[in-house]
């Protein structure tokens, strides 16, 4: 048993109707590691992590977390766990302020007419959403500001503070760098290493090999839905890494 | 200036204000007895009626849905009440009224999260279905209200012993405005509201982040229709009477209000409290219309132009990128 595992997936398998998506998938994540998960479309990479955040049911297979058993039935669950995932196109709401955004789900509440009703504590989203920011380097001066004012960095800050502020143990980032520029990029990146030195196990997802190269202390390279590789990153290299992505097909 | 102008950019309602205001100086000048304390208040009355519906429909369009069968909900409801008021104390029958009512928001709102129809069909098939199920068990006749005036004294009748010019104004007055500021307050002070902006704005993402959307806009849907169904009543006590055709054409009155009042379409943005002006105006439109000694005809196409503008002017204002 391996005392610094946060999680550890066991023979997971998912299809969606006739397509297998997962066979037999196992996967680990260790307290302060980076993990990135590489593998060509189509390979499992988004079913696995949704899965770990509970936006899919899976059809076999176990799920332990900090070495307990847990089953993940809903996203809910998954962010009460402390499982929080920074997505590819953010999931924030446009039409929302700053501080609804990052407690969505999850607002503070206040008691008001002796508890008849809970109301939205508004100060304390407010003050908690600047502590929150802070954290991301970027600096957002007015929580009432509407997402769909802000920059692309600025949003990604705002969807990165979301996740790692509420006490996150694993912190999935699925290709969080896609639609960034490069100085953007480098500041994600430095994140999840921030993450890492506070203990938080992060998965990253990212078609760019060099990316993860960067941060990434262990590599699990899925193909049609299996494990085939799982590589430390100090004993690889991105050749090796694509020739696996790529499998047998080709070579 | 130019701050004053983002605050008014920013508040869904200011163009429902905007229209009330100047259809309310256009008729109290040109039209005889419009500017009167009782055609006022009867005025508000048919608003109430209205807005009460509104306030729901507001609630489910803002989590991304529609409503086509609160025009059939309300006959019910109205219908159904005066079938069981002289059988029961009427306040037990209001009860029984709204139990259905939310029967049939649970499975309008089942229907459509379940099976991924859309709402407009489902509840375009249960506005049919209502209706026809009215006309069966009325045969298609006046159905008249007997039995206690508990509900009739507490939601629709003049308030007659009030002092002076109180005396004009009913219940139902009362209920819609508290109602309307209830809601108002849920959607913008509670998480329930915060939840239903969320689900509308970015359903995908609001599942992502632990929401039980499906829930919310069923419990919508089921809001929705325990409003039809309490106007419904409000009316049919207000007249003593009902026929099988009352509501006919009054989900798209609704939607108008709810348009005009600054709800979009598309869910997301919107505010309950423009509905106060919205449903006034639209009531007013036909009030005025009929005192400025207009045919009456005009009204549904000025309503439809009034809409028209509003829902320009909305979307002019909004300072967004197109989400289509």
């Amino acid at each position: 048993m391996n005392l610094n595992s946060l999680v550890s997936m066991q023979n997971i398998s998912k299809s969606f109707g006739s397509i297998e998506a997962l066979k037999n998938a196992d996967f680990n994540l260790n307290r302060g590691e980076i993990v990135g998960l590489a593998g060509d479309n189509g390979a499992g990479k988004s079913t696995l992590v949704k899965i770990l955040a509970g936006v899919f049911p899976y059809d076999s297979g176990e799920i332990f977390l900090e070495g307990s058993k847990v089953k993940l039935n809903s996203p809910k669950e998954a962010i009460e766990l402390g499982i929080e995932s920074i997505y590819q196109d953010l999931a924030l709401f446009e039409d929302m302020d700053l501080s609804r955004n990052i407690f969505i789900g999850r607002e503070p509440v206040k008691n008001k007419l002796g508890g008849l009703i809970k109301s939205l504590d508004k100060e304390k989203m407010k003050e908690e959403t600047l502590n929150a920011l802070k954290m991301t380097k970027i600096n957002i001066k007015d929580t009432s500001a509407l997402v769909h004012t802000l920059s692309g960095g600025q949003r990604q800050s705002v969807a990165v503070a979301r996740a790692v502020y509420f006490r996150a143990k694993v912190v999935i980032m699925d290709e969080p760098t896609a639609a960034l520029s490069v100085k953007e990029v480098q500041k994600i990146l430095d994140l999840a290493l921030e993450l890492k030195a506070e203990g938080i196990g992060v998965i990253i997802i990212t078609h760019n090999l060099h990316h993860m190269f960067s941060v990434a202390d262990r590599i699990t390279v899925l193909q049609n839905g299996s494990p085939v590789g799982d590589k430390k990153v100090a004993d690889t290299n991105i050749r090796e890494i694509e020739k696996l992505i790529i499998g047998n097909d080709f070579s | 200036m130019n701050n004053f102008l983002l605050r008014i950019r920013n508040r869904p309602e200011a163009g429902s204000f905007l229209g009330f205001v100047v259809f309310f100086i256009i008729f109290s000048i040109f039209g005889d007895q419009f500017f009167t304390l009782g055609n006022q208040t009867s005025l508000f009355t048919l608003t109430a009626e209205l807005g009460i519906i509104c306030i729901g429909v507001g609630f489910l369009m803002i989590s991304g849905e529609f409503d086509l069968s609160v025009g059939s909900v309300y006959a019910l409801g109205g219908i159904v009440f005066m079938m069981l008021a002289p059988h029961m104390h009427s306040l037990f029958a209001l009860a029984i009224v709204l139990l259905i009512a939310a029967s049939i928001g649970w499975f309008n709102g089942y229907v459509t999260t379940k099976h991924l129809i859309p709402s407009f069909l489902v509840t375009l098939s249960m506005m049919l279905i209502i209706r026809g199920l009215i006309y069966m068990i009325t045969s298609g006749r006046i159905t008249s209200h007997k039995g206690d005036l508990f509900v009739l004294t507490f939601f629709s009748a003049k308030m007659s012993n009030l002092p002076g010019f109180l005396s004009d104004f009913r219940p139902s007055h009362l209920w819609f405005v508290g109602l309307l500021i209830l809601f108002h307050y849920i959607l913008f002070n509670t998480r329930y509201g915060n939840h239903v902006f969320a689900t509308g704005v970015n359903k995908p993402a609001a599942v992502r982040m632990g929401l039980n959307t499906d829930w919310i806009k069923t419990k919508n849907f089921m809001i929705c229709s325990c409003f039809a169904a309490l106007s419904g009543v409000i009316a049919v006590s207000r007249f003593r009477m009902g026929s099988p055709n009352i509501g006919l054409g009054m989900e798209l009155e609704v939607i108008a209000a709810a348009v005009i009042g600054g709800i979009s379409l598309y869910g997301g943005t919107g505010a309950i409290i423009g509905i106060l002006f919205s449903a006034f105006l639209i009531c007013m439109i036909r009030n005025g219309l009929l005192l400025m000694g207009a045919p009456p005809y005009w009204y549904s196409a000025f309503v439809g132009v009034i809409v028209l503008i509003s829902t320009i002017v909305n979307i002019k204002l909004q300072p967004r990128k197109s989400k289509f």
